[in-house]
């Protein structure tokens, strides 16, 4: 009797089938994965969404951090898990895709993911000491020796848009890396143990002029258009392919989900890019919510991928 | 602003709310503190998702109570069952084990309280005179000091293992091999990871100490057998009434300039990011050891030799706080954790945290003030009956601390290989005891050997290859390499006869 009822319910789900998805995510509760501990960027964003997507889909969310393998390991977990809507991570883009394209194996092939969204953009500033007599990419280059930068990691993503940028503006650098934070990296152009750094705008506002101590001075930002008032842009010297190197904070979830699960989600994260408690957090802390849908989301990181498939060289040497 | 806002930050914490978080602080601080292999870092790890909930004065008071409370909590199970509950504590038992054998737990104890909280308190008051020329100081050092810290750490380690220099060098040697292990932070190449994804950020630590420290001091308490206590000591205690406590509390008070020298010493490598509170202690227990004139008794139950690592242990805290302060940078894994909670609340960490985020800052400095002694104080009056743990039959202590310990570390990321690295290294650091390597060589050379590989290479960069040149440019660098020189030497000097040669000269 019971494995006839049983049957019987399987048929009328099956027949059901769509309205049941459509009813997306009434089941269960979202596991939102972060690669990182608490505590860290990728760890913040996730948090502060949550609350506001539990409010946008009507289901509760559940931020897990599975940390490892330079965020390797969180994108495995989700890449294993069922693609029902169940399970969505967050992604260090374009940190993965270096990797990627460096030849490193990370158990998990980037082109697979299902991508959702797009929920913040950082851009790069190029700052030297307030006091270095330094106020030009040429005068930083044309020092007689080789520029010093500093950096977190060889493979952070600053590291490697140093080393990319600096290779396409053909100047001759060294990128002193080891640093703890980004916060160390700038306090050693500002000690003077190195000549420069490249960093999140938002991250060297804190001591520019103005905005902070006044301890460095922006000569360069890697974007289209001018980003700061009278600093140069990288279209300005001329490269505008320098504004391709952004931070983003990419939503993704297992290989093969529905169009109507990513449309529901999709939608859910949009909701919460907008919602007060999200919008006001951003501006404290200096994140820049610039949210992009599913569809120019995978075109990004297509781009991204072919984008730094050009200089795979250039991001697979260090110092 | 200062004292204004210091005075305002203590009536605040008397609110009933505020209190409660930091008590539960002190509680969860003590606890995880008591517990092998997790400390305050875990404890605050796992508390992140909790004070997003909260206000973030409140996060602040309950981050405060748990950093102000495990480096007692870890002291105590150093003291009672030779496992040290948090890294730092290691050094605590060397002299704090054996006094615990002999009876004389309780005594360990109290001072172990009291130099926790007066150190604790001295930090504190140094930071506040170090906030003026916080800026300063965090710029004064760069890489350079970086990596004679890390060597005058590891100087101090090989002169400190008398009489097995070659043992603790080979144990230091390994020690590095390990800190080596996982991704090169200068090539991005990874090293020693047999393919395996799980090693590429490096062996973990958490695991790693929970092994060498409680796993393998269980197993050797498991063979042995019996309870901590000596069966001779163990009658004669029980005669006794369980005291020395207050005979402990005077200790401290009775030998102040260690308290002091420990104290000021946590402060300073407190200060420098990295380095924290495992290099603080034992520093500051071999340069208390070193040159006391009864050195001798040290490592066969000297107080002083409790004293000196505990007063440095939570005299960091204060001292991880000047870069804080002065750049938004944390000095230790805590105030890492602790900043990420600011973040967590909107605030973003920088060089004018101090001025922006007063309340935060003063609220976290009140309540690590609250919890050094208030975990003190709790220590003090359950003392008596945490002594009562030296005379429990090994049978039931030995289950309890491995359960406990290895799901600790289990917890803090979610990773069985974790449980299997713990596990791995628990029976080498049984092998280690068992032909007498010394296991705190291996646990310095392994938290310092990442810092030094690191801070070395970075120099080499910086001083375009003349790294002795660049160094002896730099003041605080020379300074170092004078104390390294020096802490090599002394023990030959030691041996000359001086009073001899001097005698001869007039």
């Amino acid at each position: 009797m019971k494995k006839i009822l049983v049957t019987g319910a399987t048929a009328i789900a099956l027949t059901v089938g769509g309205a049941a998805q459509a009813e997306f995510p009434t089941d269960d509760n979202i596991t939102f994965v972060i690669p990182y501990s608490p505590g860290g960027g990728f760890d913040t964003i996730v948090r502060q969404f949550a609350p506001a997507l539990e409010t946008a889909m009507g289901t509760t969310v559940v931020p897990e951090n599975i940390s490892g393998a330079g965020g390797a390991r969180g994108g495995q977990a989700v890449h294993r898990s069922d693609p029902d809507g169940y399970t969505i991570g967050i992604y260090n883009i374009p940190g993965l895709t270096v990797n990627e394209v460096t030849g490193r194996d990370q158990g998990f092939k980037l082109d697979e993911v299902t991508w959702i969204a797009n929920l913040a953009v950082a851009t790069y500033g190029l700052a030297v000491a307030v006091d270095s007599g330094i106020n030009s990419v040429e005068d930083l280059c044309a020092m007689g020796q080789p520029t010093k930068l500093s950096d977190t990691g060889a493979t952070s993503t600053a590291s490697v848009t140093t080393r990319i940028t600096f290779g396409i503006l053909e100047c001759d650098i060294v990128d002193v890396t080891g640093y703890a934070g980004s916060n160390d990296a700038m306090i050693a152009v500002i000690s003077g143990e190195v000549n420069a750094t490249i960093k999140p705008i938002s991250s060297l506002a804190k001591y520019l002029d103005g905005s902070g101590t006044g301890d460095l001075k922006l000569i360069l930002t890697l974007t289209e258009d001018e980003a700061v008032t009278g600093v140069p842009s990288a279209t300005d010297i001329g490269h505008p392919e320098l504004a391709k190197f952004t931070l983003n904070r990419v939503i993704g979830g297992p290989p093969g989900m529905t169009t109507e699960v990513v449309a529901a989600i999709e939608e859910g994260l949009r909701a919460a890019s907008e919602d007060p408690s999200v919008t006001s957090w951003a501006d404290g802390a200096g994140i820049s919510l610039a949210f992009m849908g599913a569809a120019a989301t995978a075109s990004m990181m297509d781009d991204l991928s072919s984008f730094y498939e050009q200089y795979k060289d250039l991001a697979a040497t260090a110092e | 602003m200062g004292l204004d806002a210091l005075f305002e930050a203590f009536l605040a914490v008397l609110n009933g709310g505020s209190l409660l978080f930091l008590m539960a602080g002190v509680l969860l601080g003590l606890t995880f503190g008591v517990i092998p292999g997790l400390g305050g870092t875990t404890a605050l790890a796992l508390l992140i998702p909790v004070t997003y909930t909260l206000e973030p004065l409140d996060a602040m008071y309950l981050a405060g109570g748990v950093m102000g409370a495990t480096s007692f909590g870890g002291s105590i199970s150093a003291i009672l069952l030779n496992t040290p509950g948090t890294a730092p504590n290691a050094a605590t038992t060397f002299d704090g084990y054996p006094l615990a054998r002999q009876g004389k737990a309780g005594l360990a104890i109290g001072a172990s309280a009291t130099a926790s909280a007066l150190g604790g308190l001295i930090g504190l008051f140094t930071l506040l005179l170090f906030i003026p020329v916080a800026r300063e100081v965090v710029l004064s050092f760069g890489s350079s000091e970086f990596f004679l810290l890390t060597i005058l750490g590891l100087a101090a380690i090989a002169v400190s293992v008398k009489g097995k220099l070659l043992r603790g060098l080979i144990a230091a040697c390994i020690g590095l091999l390990l800190a080596f292990t996982g991704a090169n932070q200068f090539t991005g190449e990874t090293r020693f990871t047999g393919g395996m994804n799980y090693l590429w950020d490096g062996i973990p630590l958490v695991p790693a100490l929970t092994g060498l420290f409680a796993i393998s001091q269980m197993i050797e308490l498991a063979l042995k057998g019996g309870s901590v206590a000596d069966e001779e000591t163990r009658s004669a205690a029980e005669n006794m009434k369980i005291t020395g406590v207050g005979e402990g509390i005077l200790a401290v008070f009775k030998h102040w300039p260690v308290l002091l020298r420990g104290s000021l010493i946590g402060t300073v490598i407190g200060a420098i990011p990295g380095l924290g509170g495992t290099v603080a202690s034992f520093l500051s227990y071999s340069s208390t050891a070193q040159t006391a004139k009864d050195r001798d008794t040290f490592g066969k139950g000297n107080i002083k030799g409790v004293i000196a690592p505990e007063a440095a242990n939570n005299a960091k805290d204060g001292g991880s706080l000047i870069p804080t302060v002065a750049f938004g940078i944390p000095g230790s894994a805590e105030t890492a954790v602790f900043l990420g909670i600011l973040v967590l609340h909107g605030i973003e960490p920088g060089p004018q945290i101090l001025l922006q985020n007063e309340r935060e800052i003063y609220g976290l400095i009140v309540a690590l003030t609250v919890s050094a002694i208030g975990a003190s104080v709790l220590g003090l009056i359950f003392a008596r009956f945490l002594v009562l743990i030296t005379r429990i039959d090994v049978n039931i202590v030995v289950p309890v601390v491995v359960t406990l310990s290895l799901t600790g570390v289990y917890v803090l990321e979610g990773r069985m290989a974790d449980v299997a690295v713990a596990t791995i290294i628990g029976i080498f650091g049984y092998l280690m005891i068992r032909f007498d390597y010394p296991r705190l060589t291996l646990v310095i050379a392994f938290v310092l050997g990442e810092i030094a590989e690191r801070s070395y290479h970075q120099v080499r960069l910086i001083s375009d290859g003349n790294v002795l040149e660049y160094m002896l440019g730099r003041p605080i660098s020379v300074i170092l390499i004078v104390a390294t020189i020096v802490t090599f030497f002394l023990p030959a000097m030691r041996k000359i006869p001086w009073r001899r040669l001097t005698g001869s000269a007039s």
